[in-house]
């Protein structure tokens, strides 16, 4: 009988009532475990560059100024908030925040940049041994990603051995 | 063990033919057949074998065995098979045969090894551009390995126009898409109207194919994947990473602890919840009853609270990674989550009480949209779609992954094959979900969530994996490779399938259904085109050109 469902219908409305939540008036709090804004702690960070590495959307860009100084930065503008660099950093310097609000008229404001003494043999590899044979922290070597154009530098097979990795700068491929 | 007997009959009605034969597990079949008997093998397994067809892959492999690979999935749905057929072609001379003559369902897989891989498949009845736009330069293949990952091609003209078929005379061409208010995505249906009635059409999609697989084969890691694999689709991103992660552990001979396995059938679970809470509103709303969309809406909210609090996020849960999940649930969640059930299925079974008997509804939706058995069988339908014209396939029951095969739940179907039987088997599967979760509550052990992978993995190996999406069958083809990636990875969403049955929906129906006939199939084109997605609003009141807006798009500033 489809006029007993159409008053079942009208039933379940008027006992819903009103269920909008008063947002953005009143914030609404995000659970504990939230996966929002990731936040670097540069006093934990040992510039491993494990985060950058393991980067699903390529977001983290690192660049060794001279033997001493590595900047490690975080660009935020199509970061996924997927909590990998989390997960992998061994230091627990980045924590994911429970910040979704991040909407900006300046995208710059996202970012984050983390200037790092470094003060042992970069090369040694010392700091510590990966989670697993997939997460690779390949901690060997310098880095130059182009913080210039907001590039990650691939270290990728899917360029030709002759081929420049981007066009105005001249990189070994690994 | 079944597999054997399948690859002894193989052998012997086509012997020589076949040059290698992989058993891996006791469910995965690959054969590897001469390029000439591929047809003969294919038609055999479709029609006398009665396999259902998956999905075809062509694979540039000649920096390994300096050939090209042709692949062809079948599933043997009773037996719990998952089978393979390849065929190595040579590097100078990759051509096909076409088996879309004798398996119809193969139409769209092989104008894709077309388009990006380069074989040229011989005798497709078919065999105009799928993917590439008609811009695309002849001759230039994005899939092959020496095509770089970001490589413009020389050549490509962004302004072609599609060149479009001829419409049958006598019938008026009434363009559906690509912006069109029942579809959230874009593709292109162009109807061909006689009159008020659908006589045939053209479809034209993969409008926003940005090459996924691509990325993911030169560029990312193997754990990299699952989070990205999960934004190929906004409502079955789980399904996605976990067909993904799943594929790679079959091929590389791991299998994540039981716990892990819970968890991921929870949050698939989850997610097919909230997916037919969210299509059977949308249904509604296609069809003007927006009262049935609030409701829909209202009830699913919690569902997603639950996953957020579970995950860390609504969607996009970020659950899967290679051998295990990264979250446990802890025992205040696992209350809580009982709790939402309970209240979610009180709410639930008060809405179908009313919706299930309401005759507007019903006579809306009753005979529209009909895909009966045999063009499930044709053109390879799954999900709810096969199961509403009462072919009883479900990747839960008939290839059991995660926890599956420990559980106990009906297989919902119906008879009828019109949008009214899709409509009460999603409404009656939310309810199976349910009783699904619940048991994982019950049978959740204490234990690591997570294998620790010491070694690299195996390169050069084969995985296959099918899950159920909500819409149906999702299914994903992985070679494992060097340098922690993949070398090819290939995803089948189910609408790539469930699309290829509209044509024949559609036929003969009045305009008006096209909508909810479309709609009814759930269509998912970022899963089908393999995208993501991203929303650029300006902020400002002024129109932009195409060009302005690319410029804007790529001059990078704040």
């Amino acid at each position: 009988m489809s006029i007993l469902s159409k008053v079942k219908e009208a039933v379940i409305c008027l006992r819903a009532g009103r269920v909008t939540l008063p947002y953005p008036a009143q914030p609404r709090p995000t659970p504990p475990n939230f996966r929002g804004r990731p936040i670097f702690d540069a006093s934990r960070c040992i510039g491993c560059a494990g985060c950058a590495n393991n980067c699903p959307a390529r977001e983290i860009l690192v660049v060794d100024l001279c033997q001493e100084v590595r900047v490690l930065q975080y660009l935020g503008r199509r970061c996924t908030y997927c909590g990998r660099c989390a997960d992998v950093c061994p230091e627990k310097a980045i924590t994911m925040s429970r910040d979704f609000e991040t909407a900006t008229d300046h995208v710059a404001d996202l970012g984050q940049r983390l200037e790092l003494f470094m003060s042992t043999c970069q090369r040694c590899g010392r700091c510590f041994t990966p989670p697993s044979a997939l997460d690779q922290l390949k901690l060997k070597g310098y880095r130059f990603d182009d913080v210039a154009h907001e590039r990650w530098v691939f270290h990728s097979t899917a360029y030709g051995r002759d081929e420049p990795v981007v066009e105005d700068v001249e990189i070994e491929l690994d | 063990m079944i597999a054997r007997e399948k690859l002894n009959l193989f052998k012997q009605k086509f012997g020589p033919a076949i040059n290698r034969a992989d058993l891996t597990g006791e469910n995965r079949v690959f054969v590897f057949v001469e390029p000439s008997a591929l047809k003969s093998v294919c038609e055999h397994i479709f029609r006398d074998l009665d396999a259902r067809y998956v999905i075809g892959i062509a694979v540039d492999d000649r920096p390994y065995s300096g050939t090209f690979l042709a692949a062809h999935d079948f599933a043997f749905d009773r037996d719990n098979i998952l089978c393979s057929v390849l065929a190595h072609l040579p590097a100078d001379d990759p051509r096909v045969d076409s088996i879309s003559g004798v398996v119809p369902a193969a139409n769209w897989a092989e104008r894709e090894m077309h388009d990006l891989v380069g074989l040229e498949v011989v005798g497709h009845p078919y065999p105009k551009r799928l993917v590439v736009p008609d811009g695309w330069p002849q001759g230039v293949y994005p899939l092959r390995k020496d095509f770089a990952w970001n490589q413009a091609p020389e050549g490509f003209d962004e302004h072609q126009e599609f060149k479009f078929d001829e419409p049958p005379p006598g019938c008026t061409v009434v363009p559906f898409g690509p912006f069109h208010p029942t579809l959230d995505e874009p593709a292109h249906f162009r109807l061909y109207v006689e009159g008020e009635f659908v006589r045939g059409c053209e479809y034209r999609g993969f409008m926003v194919h940005r090459g996924i697989e691509k990325l993911a084969e030169s560029v990312l890691g193997y754990n990299d994947i699952p989070v990205m694999a999960e934004r190929i689709c906004g409502i079955c991103g789980c399904v996605h990473s976990v067909t993904y992660v799943q594929a790679v552990e079959s091929a590389a001979g791991l299998r994540p602890p039981p716990r892990a396995e819970f968890l991921r059938t929870i949050m698939l679970e989850l997610e097919r919840l909230h997916s037919h809470l969210l299509w059977v509103g949308l249904a509604g709303h296609v069809l003007g009853f927006d009262t049935l969309f609030m409701q829909c809406f209202r009830i699913r909210e919690p569902v997603m609270w639950i996953a957020e609090k579970i995950t860390g996020n609504r969607k996009t849960y970020g659950l899967c990674v290679v051998g295990g999940v990264r979250r446990d649930l802890s025992s205040e969640l696992e209350v809580e989550l009982g709790q939402v059930l309970d209240r979610l299925e009180t709410q639930w079974r008060t809405v179908l009480g009313a919706v299930l008997k309401d005759r507007n509804i019903r006579k809306r939706t009753a005979g529209v949209g009909v895909a009966d058995a045999s063009l499930v069988k044709e053109t390879g339908l799954v999900g709810p779609l096969a199961r509403a014209a009462g072919v009883a396939i479900d990747c839960r029951r008939d290839h059991p992954y995660a926890a599956y095969g420990q559980l106990d739940f009906d297989v919902i179907t119906a008879g009828e094959g019109d949008v009214w039987s899709r409509l009460v088997v999603r409404a009656k599967e939310v309810l199976e979900s349910i009783k699904i979760i619940r048991q994982c509550l019950a049978k959740l052990e204490d234990g690591p969530i997570g294998l620790k992978i010491e070694d690299e993995l195996p390169v050069g190996r084969l995985g296959l994996s099918s899950v159920e999406a909500p819409r149906g069958e999702a299914h994903h083809f992985v070679i494992t490779g060097e340098n922690n990636r993949p070398r090819r990875w290939r995803v089948r969403a189910p609408t790539y399938q469930n699309l290829q049955g509209v044509p024949t929906m559609i036929k003969d129906q009045r305009l008006a259904d096209m909508t909810i006939s479309l709609a009814s199939i759930d269509p998912c084109f970022s899963c089908t085109d393999r995208l993501e997605t991203i929303e650029l609003a300006t902020g400002r009141a002024r129109s932009w050109s195409h060009e302005e807006l690319i410029r804007l798009a790529r001059s990078r500033q704040g």
